[in-house]
């Protein structure tokens, strides 16, 4: 096994055996393929996504933890949200420049949830409609500049 | 591509980010093919040879040096050089003096379990935690230099250990919070700071890490400064201030290397 699926089964089972809250990892694509998952995210009770269930997708280099997984939201609900494009990417800056290889899938979902427990109004980044016209798809392909934390 | 002289006419419609990374991708590759992760023990001429073109102020501070120092030992350029200068520096010190090094591996053994109580999970720092006391365990069978070296040169067991003592540094940070909180420039907290200037790879030591890796690990280490200041010699700096390291450092900015007397 590689250093990479070693701490990818690790995590898999702590995130199995002890998941956070509205965190629910698809199994099944897991198995498939070890270094693609899908991990089913519910928005938080009291939230402004209270009841409304999202779709993660991870993917992991065989350089993970050294590289970041690539992220992003997949499937028919984007949530709405000022860090959000409507393609399912995420500016977050754990994603990209402040990754750390300590950090793991339970750490970034977390990190999600929080995000959108913190949001205040449902709208798109107003850069959406050039973003989502002009940009790589995959996220980590793009420069992001991480300006407001408080959204 | 524009014909030369043309001036650049930025397009929205354009996606730069994909040509930008892939040249950032370039000059990393470039700097890990020409460099190994932490050089063989040079002679300090080759510092003069590099600065054979400097002006005077460069080459008084290298003879500065040369008074206190016979050999260096370069390390990678990519941001984590303080890391392996000093884990490197530290290790090979044992290899010559072994008498504290019971001591120091007890510090590093109990450190695991001071960072899960700081709310570092186990499980993603146990595997960097192993790699670094298995360094250890290999400098206790007094192995030989160029062992250490193959460990500090084999990418993937000399980034285990870097992240490791960044979590050291992170969780010595966190745990004096309330101290080093006056020292943090922007609106940041400490926690913030270490999750964005600590914790990732890659990113720049500056005196307050140096402080907190020497003091959690008890290790002293003097920095030799040859930077742009206005002085014949190199600036030198102790820590903990009042300490006699027996491992020394040299810092260009932005740069650390290993030095030897």
């Amino acid at each position: 096994m590689t250093s990479m699926e070693k701490r990818l089964q690790k995590e898999l089972q702590a995130l199995t055996k002890d998941p956070p809250a509205g965190v629910i990892v698809n199994t099944e694509s897991v198995s498939q393929n070890m270094s693609e998952w899908i991990v089913d995210l519910y928005g938080a009770p009291g939230s402004l996504y209270d009841g409304e269930k999202f779709q993660l997708s991870f993917k992991f280099s065989p350089r993970y933890p050294f590289d970041s997984p690539q992220v992003m939201f997949i499937g028919p609900n984007i949530p709405v949200h000022p860090h959000v494009y409507s393609n399912g990417h995420i500016c977050l800056s754990i994603l990209t420049d402040d990754w750390s290889p300590a950090l793991s899938v339970t750490s970034v979902c977390l990190s999600i949830v929080s995000m959108l427990s913190s949001c205040q109004e449902k709208k798109r980044p107003p850069d959406n409609a050039i973003y989502v016209k002009t940009c790589s798809k995959n996220p980590k392909k793009t420069r992001w500049f991480y300006h407001d934390d408080t959204v | 591509m524009a014909a030369e002289g043309d001036k650049f006419v930025y397009d929205p419609e354009r996606n730069y980010d994909d040509a930008t990374m892939a040249q950032i991708r370039v000059m990393e590759n470039e700097i890990a093919s020409q460099n190994n992760i932490v050089s063989d023990r040079l002679s300090l001429q080759t510092l003069m040879e590099e600065y054979a073109d400097a002006d005077d102020a460069f080459k008084l501070k290298i003879k500065d040096l040369e008074s206190r120092y016979r050999y260096m030992r370069r390390t990678r350029g990519d941001g984590n050089c303080f890391y392996r200068a000093f884990g490197f520096a530290c290790l090979e010190q044992f290899l010559t003096d072994s008498k504290t090094l019971p001591r120091f591996k007890e510090v590093a053994q109990k450190s695991r379990d001071e960072l899960v109580s700081l709310g570092f999970p186990q499980f993603t720092i146990e595997d960097f935690h192993e790699s670094f006391m298995a360094a250890i365990k290999q400098v206790e069978k007094q192995c030989s230099v160029t062992e250490l070296s193959n460990i500090f040169n084999d990418q993937g067991l000399s980034d285990y250990i870097v992240v490791y003592l960044r979590l050291l540094v992170s969780g010595y940070l966190q745990k004096e919070a309330d101290f080093f909180a006056n020292f943090i420039e922007g609106e940041r907290t400490v926690k913030e700071f270490c999750n964005q200037e600590v914790e990732p790879m890659g990113k720049e030591s500056d005196h307050i890490h140096i402080i907190a890796l020497t003091t959690t690990l008890d290790v002293p280490v003097r920095v030799e400064y040859m930077d742009r200041v206005d002085s014949e010699k190199c600036t030198q700096h102790n820590f903990p201030e009042e300490s006699q390291p027996s491992i020394a450092l040299l810092y260009r900015p932005g740069h650390y290397d290993i030095l030897y007397s």
